[in-house]
């Protein structure tokens, strides 16, 4: 029985002169929604289209689902569904026409009418392409994606300019296509929709894996939390700072702002328990995955 | 060939919804054939190799949309599919751009013969169709045009850097091919040097109203296909191997 779904060892890819791909190395479970995450640039897609196999790669092992893209490609295709960053459809292909298509080249095993019910398209299949919201089209692109029902799905840029009620609207068909048993691979340069959906996010930079793991374990990684609270005077935050873990102090004149290592946030709240101080608004802070990618990719982990 | 089969009746498709390619292949042909061939009557010149201009017009007319369709119609199709990363799609799916080529291909020969079909249906009621002298040669001379055309087209969708780029290149080639290849004045009005170029044109019209009405010229025309069809085709090689979906 295999459990892991992808497994890429020092990969490596240039166009032309220009380093792409600087030795990646990861691996994704079966059933994991796994995200790529990193700015414009960082050989995010290039990877996706290796993973693929389309595109050939210049050092490392792949395997995808146990096979080597590259050489098994056709082997591959019916087991992955893509979702390309910029690629679209022709514009006056209705969106039953392109169901059906889809539901051809896939085999013909699947009843595209039952598919655009399942993916909310019933009200839209007598729709050109063109005449489709952002919203609709990633759903569209989402059924295409998964027609044949693929054990493993590339997802690059999914929600990219979409609205906001869109976005969570793809993510929650994200979740349904995880549920189908799929694993997911997702491609993002946002970091809300990692840490909303990702069972692990791996952080690329200028062609290099810089982290991966769980989202809450990359942004705890950053060192530190912030605890709050309302506190009349900053008198009773006195001797605070000399508590284990405790980075920082800030008072605004209404609330206590402390940057503290995660597992001393329990000394700060026995110290003010000990003070007779308890805070109801004492609420603790960990930093978006947002932050800390961000600190990481400025250098401040590195 | 599944993917050919499933891909082939939707081209079909969405090229008949194309208004400006319909109207290019369908509509200008038989309505300049009509204005042409009324304008020069009857009456049989040296210019018209002392062939009777309306008959020379129908023949050909019947050439024109196949540069239309493969010059205008397929170019921005194949381009706008680059553009959009319509072939990437369709190739993540396991379609090869090769064969979502061969789709549009087969689809552009096929609204060839349509618009053919209609030139004809045109010249029925009003001047009728000539005699073919050479049927066979007729149909040669109309398949070879095709291919090599068709072959010149997707080299330009290839090229080009857009959609409208392929539009602006496939027009810039329509109307040389056009006028030059006899579909306006006849080669027998033309200057030495603009028979000479014409001579070294694709242009399937010739091709068709040489044989068809009888005069010299099919196996000349037939080099310059073949030409033009090599070079077509060592073009696509490299620019496939460039610019890869």
């Amino acid at each position: 029985m295999m459990n892991t779904a992808i497994e890429v060892h020092d990969l490596h890819k240039n166009y032309g002169p220009q380093p792409v791909l600087r030795g990646v190395s990861f691996a994704v479970g079966v059933g994991e929604i796994f995200g790529i995450a990193g700015r414009n640039g960082a050989g995010k897609t290039t990877t996706v289209e290796i993973l693929q196999g389309l595109r050939s790669r210049d050092h490392g092992q792949v395997r995808v689902l146990g096979f080597d893209p590259g050489r098994d490609r056709r082997r591959l295709r019916p087991l992955l569904g893509a979702q390309l960053q910029t690629s679209a459809l022709p514009e006056r292909l209705r969106v039953g026409e392109a169901l059906r298509l889809f539901a051809r080249l896939a085999g013909g095993r699947v009843d595209w009418r039952q598919l655009a019910r399942a993916w909310g398209l019933e009200p839209l299949v007598g729709k050109q392409f063109g005449g489709l919201s952002g919203g609709q089209r990633q759903r569209l692109f989402l059924a295409l994606a998964m027609i044949h029902r693929p054990r493993l799905v590339f997802l690059d840029e999914l929600t990219q300019g979409l609205d906001p009620l869109a976005r969570r609207e793809t993510w929650r068909l994200v979740e349904q296509a995880r549920d189908h048993g799929t694993t997911v691979v997702l491609v993002t340069h946002d970091m809300e929709e990692a840490e909303r959906l990702c069972d692990r996010v791996a952080v690329m930079h200028e062609g290099e894996l810089v982290t991966c793991g769980r989202p809450v374990e990359l942004a705890t990684a950053m060192g530190t939390v912030r605890v709050r609270f309302s506190s009349p005077s900053a008198a009773g935050l006195e001797g605070l700072a000399q508590l284990p873990g405790v980075a920082e102090i800030g008072y605004d004149g209404a609330s206590a702002d402390i940057a503290v290592d995660p597992e001393s946030v329990v000394h700060v709240a026995t110290e003010l328990a000990r003070r007779d101080l308890a805070p109801p608004d004492f609420t603790v802070i960990r930093p978006s995955l947002e932050e800390a990618v961000m600190a990481l990719l400025n250098g401040d982990q590195r | 060939m599944t993917s050919l089969l499933a891909l082939t009746p939707t081209e079909l498709r969405l090229l008949t919804r194309d208004w400006t390619v319909l109207v290019f292949a369908f509509v200008f042909p038989p309505l300049v054939m009509l204005i042409l061939a009324g304008v020069f009557g009857t009456h049989a010149t040296v210019g018209f190799f002392w062939q009777n201009p309306q008959n020379y017009y129908v023949a050909a007319s019947a050439g024109v949309p196949i540069i239309a369709l493969a010059l205008v119609g397929l170019p921005v199709t194949l381009a706008s599919y680059r553009e959009r990363g319509v072939l990437r799609r369709l190739e993540a799916f396991g379609v090869t751009p090769a064969q979502t080529i061969a789709a549009q291909a087969i689809v552009t020969a096929g609204l060839v013969l349509i618009g053919v079909v209609a030139v004809l249906a045109a010249a029925i009621p009003t001047y009728g169709i000539p005699h073919v002298v050479h049927p066979a040669q007729v149909l040669l001379g109309l398949g070879a045009g095709t291919l090599t055309l068709i072959l010149i087209g997707v080299a330009i969708g290839l090229a080009a850097p857009s959609a409208r780029a392929a539009q602006a290149i496939g027009l810039i080639a329509f109307f040389p091919l056009y006028l030059l290849g006899g579909g306006g004045p006849p080669k027998g009005a033309m200057t030495g040097v603009m028979r000479t170029i014409s001579g070294a044109l694709p242009s399937p019209i010739p091709g068709i109203v040489d044989p068809w009405l009888g005069l010299p010229g099919l196996a000349g025309q037939l080099a310059v296909f073949g030409a033009w069809s090599a070079a077509a085709i060592g073009a696509i090689c490299w620019l496939v191997r460039r610019t890869p979906a």
